[in-house]
């Protein structure tokens, strides 16, 4: 199913967070939203899982507005990943992902052969199934977020939302969490904060900047140095990925963009310090000269 | 989960069958139920005195023990699912304090002697169980953060508040009624047990179960959070008005007839969580039977303990729950969260 957001207003705190934002997640594709630190990126997405309603706009599921539906119909067909992370209260690996099964219970309904088959496979699906029966507080942070991305897929839903799933995961959790969105492909809308990540997962981008979406399209098409330098504020240069061809984005961690707001100390300190550099690097030549075994040594205690 | 809850309904009538039996005069156990059985076939009663401690005196007050045991047991879950934190208790956050203050200045006012079930009594104790929870929750959450240590401290600034109001009035007004002193209202007692006092917890309690029961699955994604409830379909604000609208009522309903018993409701849903895990829809029945067994259990201590005098119910309740309190505020400290 399609997600359709138009001329969506919200506000937060008693702050417009979302202002006139437009765009369309695809059927069956994973569309990403990107954009600096209070773009508005979570705020959209909790309209779309309905936590928040929007003070103008609508955002349409399949051509029909998600306000016009109860919320436990959106919720057979849209399932989020919030950022939350639960408290400690005691819940197993599969209380968690049977929560999932929420919306297609009555009250004083048990658990049916459905409900059963469909979190063993959402448990194995993220490679947790021998987890079951663990304390969900007990898991790391990697582990926790599959589970909960398990709960999602136990809801059954058309589309996905999730909200920055990678935070807080080291780099190996952070590929396999998007590897698994990649399996399961389904309709998706996530949040990333790492671009570089958003280029090779997503179809599509948008780019959220002060509340509207100022980009979209293809990730090759968005992510321009240009739309670098004027929405986050920072130099790069965007080359192909060696290993994949994914658009790689190589920032300049050194000095802000030159149009941005630079709160960093004048450029003349840092070429002082490449020279001093450059150097170090003479002298190690030299030594080079002397011996290619102590030159070997010195490059591997450098790195 | 069905023989757990086999085993400790079993218990549960093992322990009634002794609250009754036990005391100043003992009642073999066979004559207990020979009386209980008269009475539940209609037949007259045997003439003497057992029929009066049983029927009259020991059944009304082992049930009422159980009843507000099981009450104690289901408020506790809900408000700990209710607020996120597993440190909430009725007790602990004041709640209990404002319903006592609620039915202490309804006696004052003269308006609790009204009903004869003690529905006046239970209303004021609703309304001020009601209006402190809804203090205490402001206070908690003036900054947008909801900590939970700092919820715990405002419901016992609070609690403590009110507590000292509610003496005042009981000391000023004169103690009428030995029931009714300062130690029923703060500390709890099962003194006033009588048929007619049962009516309205033995209506509330197992309504209150049914509609947390039906609920159980809500209560399950709040542990979550907010987002990932509305996610689920559930309408947050919805449930949580609900939410806590029940626990006042089962709260006020509760000290109207038993006073403020402390710590009760903060321990029996952990142990159960030990038992049975997290998951509402096995912890609420499990709750309210662990409750209900706990209580009559301490009863009885609290009626044969010391030869001369009863001891009130939440001076036993106390003793075991601070403890309780401690490790557990030392285990959450000590993980950091």
């Amino acid at each position: 199913m399609r997600i359709d957001i138009e001329d969506l207003h919200v506000a937060y705190a008693g702050r417009t967070v979302v202002a006139g934002a437009r765009l369309i997640a695809e059927q069956g594709e994973i569309t990403g939203l990107v954009g600096p630190n209070g773009s508005g990126k979570s705020t959209l997405l909790r309209t779309v899982y309905r936590h928040l309603r929007p003070t103008a706009g609508r955002v349409l599921l399949a051509g029909t507005d998600l306000r016009d539906l109860t919320p436990v119909r959106s919720a057979r067909h849209v399932a989020a990943l919030p950022q939350e992370r639960g408290s400690d209260f005691e819940l197993s690996v599969r209380e968690v992902v049977a929560m999932g099964r929420t919306p297609y219970k009555r009250a004083f309904a048990g658990e049916d052969a459905t409900d059963r088959d469909t979190v063993a496979r959402a448990l194995a699906d993220v490679g947790m199934a021998e987890h079951a029966g663990r304390r969900f507080t007990a898991l790391s942070g990697g582990e926790r977020q599959r589970v909960l991305l398990a709960r999602a897929f136990a809801q059954d839903p058309d589309v996905l939302v999730l909200d920055e799933p990678t935070n807080h995961l080291d780099i190996r959790h952070q590929v396999e969490l998007l590897a698994l969105l990649r399996a399961h492909r389904r309709t998706t809308l996530v949040s990333l904060h790492d671009l570089n990540a958003a280029a090779s997962v997503c179809d599509r981008l948008h780019v959220l900047h002060a509340g509207a979406v100022v980009a979209s399209g293809p990730p090759r098409d968005v992510l321009t140095p240009a739309l670098m330098a004027q929405v986050f504020g920072v130099r790069a240069a965007v080359v192909d990925h060696p290993l994949t061809g994914d658009p790689l984005i190589a920032f300049d961690h050194r000095d802000p963009a030159a149009d941005g707001n630079s709160t960093v100390p004048s450029p003349d300190l840092w070429d002082g310090a490449a020279d001093r550099q450059s150097t170090h690097d003479d002298e190690g030549r030299k030594s080079d000269a002397a011996g290619v075994r102590l030159g070997t040594a010195r490059r591997h205690t450098r790195r | 989960m069905v023989p757990l809850a086999l085993v400790l309904a079993g218990g549960l009538l093992a322990a009634l069958t002794a609250a009754v039996a036990w005391g100043s005069t003992s009642i073999p156990p066979a004559e207990v139920w020979s009386v209980v059985g008269r009475r539940l076939s209609g037949q007259a009663p045997r003439p003497g005195t057992d029929d009066l401690i049983v029927w009259q005196l020991r059944v009304p007050r082992a049930l009422l023990a159980a009843l507000v045991g099981a009450g104690l047991g289901l408020v506790g879950t809900a408000v700990q699912a209710l607020v996120r934190n597993p440190l909430a208790d009725p007790y602990l956050l004041g709640i209990s304090n404002g319903a006592s203050l609620g039915a202490v200045a309804a006696l004052v006012l003269g308006i609790g002697a009204g009903g004869t079930l003690g529905l006046g009594l239970s209303g004021a104790a609703f309304a001020g169980a009601l209006a402190t929870f809804a203090l205490v929750w402001a206070v908690a959450r003036r900054g947008g953060g909801f900590a939970p240590l700092r919820l715990v401290l405002a419901g016992v600034a609070i609690g403590q508040f009110l507590s000292g109001f509610t003496s005042y009035l009981v000391l000023r007004a004169g103690d009428e009624q030995q029931t009714h002193s300062v130690l029923f209202w703060l500390m709890g007692s099962l003194g006033g047990a009588n048929w007619q006092l049962l009516v309205v917890p033995a209506v509330t309690v197992p309504a209150a179960l049914l509609w947390l029961q039906a609920r159980a699955r809500g209560l399950n994604a709040l542990l979550m959070g907010d987002e990932t409830a509305a996610g689920l379909g559930i309408d947050v604000g919805r449930l949580r008005r609900e939410l806590f609208t029940v626990t006042s009522v089962l709260t006020g309903v509760l000290v109207a007839v038993s006073g403020a018993i402390a710590f009760v409701a903060l321990m029996v849903p952990h142990v159960c969580r030990l038992l049975v895990g997290g998951d509402h829809r096995r912890l609420l029945p499990v709750s309210a039977l662990c409750g209900a067994l706990l209580l009559v259990v301490v009863d009885v201590v609290c009626r044969t303990a010391m030869d001369t005098q009863e001891l009130p119910v939440g001076v036993v309740t106390s003793l075991l729950g601070a403890p309780a309190l401690l490790y557990l505020l030392d285990r959450r400290l000590g993980s950091g969260s």
